[in-house]
């Protein structure tokens, strides 16, 4: 049905359905808002509507609550989602994603090495860091822990599924054994919570991590603003993209730092979230498109979408307490994920 | 005119091709020839920029090729290796439009959607072009890829411009292919010498590649043992000796061209 559409027109389709997202979003849970009352605490928000004193409890909830973790849902899964695609192009396969290669074990590892010795003697010559402490390791971590997947993939010659499975698997571990130490040892309450390392949530949100996660979603966006085109040629084998004036090493450290850098960010901030940025481009490739000039901006509307839901419903099957958003993703993605590797791997030399 | 001057190339300790100096012109068909093993598709990938040599250099109408950027190489020169797959699925069109990417920036151009078109005509893909490229069975996709590589150096000269030189390197592009593919595949590549675009192939079929070509690059042990531009010049020893096996010259009954029958 979507197939009929223009690119365009399945673009603008996502983004009307994002933004009716956002405001039920913004409207349910223990607190809930009308649209019209939305308006009015915006409003009153940056000072065009003089305050009301009898709801003050109910417009702090929103502004500071509520509004910081919606930015923070649409935003990780804009992330996400144009993380996954950006992966699946560089590594010519459907069955990555960040949270399986490494990203976001690392940038996990990284962040909470930064909320257990922020404030110590460790990180004392990195203090002229100041907020952008927690980004910088983050990415750090993110950075070593994918190019170790993408290495020990790439080393005999093309990228194999096995090996890459198998070498995600290692280094997801070995994060995640690192982020369970620091969370045992932690006195912070956040790094304290293993649960929120490795299952994700967006509880924690506030204005400076919306802040943090849209200045790279932005400057991700811009970076990648060339890559569809490229990404399309490297369908053809690195070879053939190169004939076609595309560099492709250079084309894949461009991309690496750019995704690690937006998958670090959004980890830092709300945990590791699996599934859907291999979720995201696979949806848009059944109802539309393989193409990645199509792919990298749906994916981030669609993404931004599907986390919203998942929001939504993490805050009212349980209510009045949460579910880790992580717990719906992983149980829609991974299904998703085994029915992708049982077609892939069913005809015969098309392991690539 | 593409010149290569005292071309080496060294790979793992191992000499792969050792002072190969050759022209290739335009209007002609160029096949390099040789035993597997003997440097053919790395003389190619050189020769198309793809791979940078040890020593020596690759000119284009004297401009050394290493000093020209990546997307004008693009536009003067394409590549068609054998059977290439895709990851995931597009149209036969879309894949067909790759070849123009190095000729618009962010969308492509009704110009570029008209090339695309013709280029899909020549190959006889026309009634294709919206099929997923997956779905086409082996010759039809090579067809989709040689419309590519068509696309890419399509001529758009203007009536009174000079012409900028327009080159066609094929990797063993008909190996997978039954004859009818290979025939249609190279008669289409022939009919580009007609428009001063120069044409290298690496083609294994000996008899087809003696019938087809103008000019004849023999690769023995990474050496060039002959650059000939007459078939008669690939004789029954150098055959032997190059390829180690018996060769045995008949008559074409109909051209009365040379073929050659070989035996271990």
């Amino acid at each position: 049905m979507l197939k009929r559409l223009t690119n365009l027109q399945v673009q603008l389709l996502l983004a009307v359905m994002l933004l009716a997202s956002l405001v039920l979003s913004a409207g349910v849970g223990a607190f809930s808002f009308a649209p019209g009352r939305m308006l009015l605490y915006l409003g009153q928000g940056v000072h065009w509507l003089a305050p009301t004193a009898s709801d003050a409890l109910d417009r702090n909830v929103f502004l500071q609550l509520r509004v910081p973790r919606v930015l923070v849902a649409g935003l990780t899964g804009a992330i996400l989602g144009v993380s996954g695609t950006l992966m699946q192009g560089l590594f010519r396969n459907p069955i990555v994603e960040p949270g399986l290669v490494g990203t976001s074990a690392g940038a996990a590892l990284g962040a909470s090495l930064v909320f257990v010795f922020g404030g110590t003697a460790v990180f004392a010559p990195t203090a002229a860091l100041g907020s952008l402490l927690l980004p910088v390791v983050a990415f750090a971590g993110a950075f070593a822990a994918t190019m170790v997947v993408y290495r020990v993939s790439a080393s005999f010659g093309t990228v194999n599924v096995f090996t890459l499975l198998l070498a995600g698997i290692a280094v997801n571990a070995m994060c995640a054994a690192g982020t369970g130490y620091l969370s045992f040892i932690a006195r912070d309450p956040q790094a304290r919570n293993i649960t929120f390392w490795s299952l994700g949530t967006f509880t924690t949100a506030t204005w400076y991590g919306a802040a943090m996660i849209a200045t790279v979603l932005v400057l991700g966006m811009f970076w990648t603003r060339r890559a569809g085109k490229a990404l399309n040629a490297l369908m053809l084998g690195e070879e053939e993209a190169a004939a076609l004036g595309v560099d492709p090493r250079k084309l894949v450290m461009q991309l690496l730092v750019v995704n690690t850098l937006m998958v670090a960010v959004a980890t830092a901030m709300v945990g590791v979230i699996a599934f859907v940025g291999l979720v995201v481009p696979h949806l848009l490739r059944l109802l539309k498109s393989s193409d990645y000039t199509f792919l990298i901006p749906a994916s981030a509307l669609l993404g931004a979408l599907l986390m919203e839901v998942v929001d939504v419903v993490a805050r009212l099957v349980v209510a009045p307490a949460e579910l880790p958003v992580g717990i719906i993703t992983a149980l829609v993605g991974a299904p998703i994920f085994l029915a992708i590797l049982l077609r892939q791997q069913r005809p015969a030399g098309s392991g690539l | 005119m593409v010149e290569l001057h005292g071309v080496g190339y060294r790979a793992g300790g191992r000499e792969i091709l050792h002072d190969v100096s050759a022209w290739l012109e335009p209007g002609r068909f160029h096949v390099i020839l040789g035993p597997n093993g003997a440097g053919k598709s790395t003389l190619l990938r050189i020769a198309a920029g793809l791979l940078r040599p040890s020593a020596g250099e690759v000119r284009y109408d004297g401009q050394p090729v290493r000093a020209l950027a990546a997307d004008a190489l693009a536009r003067t020169r394409a590549v068609l290796s054998q059977h290439i797959t895709l990851p995931f699925p597009l149209p036969a069109e879309d894949v067909v439009m790759m070849g123009r990417y190095p000729h618009f920036g962010r969308a492509p151009g009704a110009r570029d959607r008209v090339i695309v078109s013709e280029a899909l005509a020549l190959v006889g893909m026309t009634d294709r072009r919206a099929q997923s490229y997956p779905t086409l069975s082996g010759g039809e996709q090579q067809k989709i890829q040689m419309a590519r590589v068509l696309a890419q150096i399509w001529n758009e000269t203007r009536a009174g411009a000079p012409q900028s030189p327009r080159i066609l390197f094929l990797d063993e592009p008909t190996s997978s292919l039954d004859v009818r593919y290979q025939l249609h595949l190279l008669d289409i590549a022939r009919g580009l010498l007609a428009h001063d675009c120069t044409v290298v192939a690496v083609l294994h079929d000996l008899n087809m590649a003696l019938h087809c070509g103008d000019d004849f690059l023999v690769l023995e042990d990474g050496r060039l043992a002959l650059q000939a531009n007459d078939p008669s010049a690939v004789d029954g020893a150098l055959l032997e000796r190059v390829f180690r096996v018996r060769a045995h010259r008949v008559s074409d009954p109909v051209s009365g061209d040379a073929l050659w029958r070989f035996e271990l």
